[in-house]
């Protein structure tokens, strides 16, 4: 009862004409969500420029103590940092080409005339929907060396398996290999849906000129799915930069830091190290390469979208 | 199945062959993981740490699930994580439809510079912002708090981009009649925009409870007692037996993938236009 009649008490409120009320009621609508907004996404992205430029004391922030740009030069300095860049870099490299590539062929093939287009949608989305926990134990575990599956099969047909999770060469393809198993389903889906939303006369109209399959591939189906081709690959790019929870847990950063990410390094710095400055400072980092990826990615791919 | 059909199946034609071998090829790869994670947590020790994979094991023992059960707060995770979500799920659907109602079917000023920084802010990522974000959270004395990963997550800008995209479609001439037919505001945002936006509201809330129940990052960060856990986090940082063990793993594994998964399996129409309506709007 009582919030029934709010937006007409405000519009009654004294000095308020008809044009006021909307504003204000525009206003009052919005508030709420920027308040959260406001609080918990852009006043940390302030407070953490002014982080970065302290040697923060992360039990007592009054004693922090202001040194301008010395954790950004510590950060280049850093070699334990630009060994996290490499690894992010390796897991970007080894994970976005084929999670687009493989999501458009898996698009392509089920948008086909076949059987069975709704079983094969839920399969291949399916693991979209585990947390990062549930898909890095099964994995850990199919890796194993003793008695995990993969070995098992590859020791039938070479004698020296690797040892996957514990290699140096091959921690982080197995790493990268879970997730995209993970997360080609969210591309796939998507993928789908644009090449089912590109009209079928124009293939039809090609067939009648004698264009071969691969001229309507490169003619019709990619341009017509550009946009989210370029969707996909931005989401992808972003959150392969951000890979924290599969490191994590399959490999805790190693062997040897070889899998140790940007944002595992950033979680160790934080939250083992209390360094909340020079954290803050690599998470700074991380943001501006973020938008410049994005920004790039948008300029070069996405042309005039 | 018309007999035109079939005979135009029983000639099928390589390329035809190859579609089919590769499609239901991969989705048989698809699929190993979770027959190993089902077959292993129903093994006993002897055959779990075999050499040899036993797909279908010889011997079959619900031992892992008892001791799971027993060592760890499973229920408790349970219970945590729903809690989350749901609140998540409910803050996120009002806030968003209420910001996006106002930035699409009212006028004020002001209102294109608001929609522009939130739109942006879309290249922030909560990992980025992580370190002031927990000074932020320990400030307001939240840690260990549900709050603490609800509020965070109540700011992400997706839901607000998705539903003025879908308001926009919302003819101005059902908001203008309403209007004459003396609404106020509120009354044509709850009685008119809600109803007609159910499809809508309905992808958003499965999208958004999907995403916040699988949050493992931010959770593992301001959740620090084992009884505060959420089920991502708590399968991963307690052992439910003594030594390591596969079958319990898998066992606690399974029994934290089943809830969303049953959900996924009813309800993946919705999920799965969710997750389109991203890229068909981005």
């Amino acid at each position: 009862m009582a919030t029934k009649d709010t937006g007409s008490i405000l519009s009654r409120l004294p000095g308020v004409d008809a044009l006021d009320s909307e504003t204000r009621d525009g206003v009052l609508f919005a508030l709420p969500y920027l308040l959260v907004f406001g609080v918990f996404l852009l006043y940390p992205l302030l407070k953490g420029l002014y982080m970065s430029l302290f040697d923060w004391n992360a039990f007592n922030p009054s004693q922090s103590e202001f040194v301008l740009a010395e954790n950004y030069v510590r950060m280049v300095q850093d070699p334990t940092f630009w060994a996290a860049v490499r690894a992010t870099a390796l897991f970007v490299i080894l994970t976005v080409p084929t999670l687009v590539g493989l999501g458009l062929v898996l698009a392509l093939g089920v948008s086909q005339d076949i059987k069975g287009k709704r079983f094969l949608r839920t399969v291949f989305f399916s693991p979209y929907v585990l947390t990062v926990s549930v898909v890095s134990l099964i994995w850990a575990e199919m890796y194993a060396p003793q008695y995990g599956p993969i070995n098992y099969y590859l020791g039938l047909v070479m004698s020296n398996p690797p040892a996957w999770l514990n290699s140096f060469t091959f921690a982080m393809p197995a790493v990268a290999l879970a997730t995209i198993w993970w997360t080609v389903g969210f591309n796939f889906v998507i993928l789908l849906a644009a090449r089912q939303g590109v009209s079928e006369r124009l293939y039809e109209a090609a067939r009648i000129d004698g264009a071969s399959t691969w001229r309507a591939f490169k003619d019709i189906t990619l341009p017509q799915m550009r946009s989210a081709i370029v969707f996909v690959t931005t989401v992808q790019l972003i959150a392969s930069f951000q890979v924290f929870g599969q490191v994590f847990i399959m490999t805790n950063g190693g062997p040897n830091d070889t899998t140790q990410t940007l944002v595992m390094y950033l979680y160790r710095v934080a939250f083992r190290q209390q360094e909340f400055g020079y954290a803050a400072a690599i998470g700074y980092f991380l943001f501006v390469v973020l938008v410049a990826v994005s920004l790039v990615n948008y300029k070069f791919v996405g042309g005039d979208d | 199945m018309s007999t035109d059909s079939k005979t135009r199946f029983t000639i099928p034609k390589p390329k035809t062959v190859g579609l089919y071998v590769t499609l239901y090829g991969a989705a048989f790869l698809f699929i190993v993981p979770y027959l190993y994670m089902v077959s292993t947590s129903l093994k006993t020790e002897d055959f779990a740490f075999s050499q040899q994979p036993y797909w279908i094991p010889p011997e079959i023992t619900f031992q892992w699930y008892q001791a799971v059960l027993q060592g760890a707060p499973i229920l408790q995770w349970l219970i945590n994580t729903l809690v989350i979500a749901g609140a998540t799920t409910i803050i996120v659907v009002i806030i968003d439809s209420m910001i996006a109602f106002s930035l699409t079917k009212l006028d004020w000023p002001g209102k294109r510079i608001v929609f522009t920084v939130i739109i942006a802010s879309f290249m922030v990522p909560i990992y980025a912002n992580m370190v002031p974000l927990y000074t932020i959270i320990s400030d307001f004395g939240l840690l260990n708090s549900p709050l603490a990963v609800i509020l965070p997550f109540s700011a992400i800008p997706i839901g607000v981009f998705l539903f003025t995209q879908f308001f926009k479609d919302l003819p101005d001439s059902v908001i203008e009649a309403a209007k004459l037919d003396g609404f106020s505001t509120f009354q044509i945002y709850l009685r008119i925009v809600l109803p007609l936006m159910k499809p809508a509201i309905a992808a958003l809330s499965l999208y958004t409870f999907v995403y916040t129940w699988n949050q493992f990052l931010w959770p593992l960060i301001v959740l620090q007692g084992e009884t505060s856990f959420t089920l991502p986090v708590g399968i991963v940082t307690t052992q439910p037996t003594q030594v390591f063990q596969p079958g319990a793993e898998m066992a606690v594994t399974l029994i934290a993938a089943a809830p969303l998964f049953i959900v996924f399996l009813i309800l993946q129409e919705h999920l799965v236009n969710a997750v389109q309506m991203q890229g068909t709007t981005g």
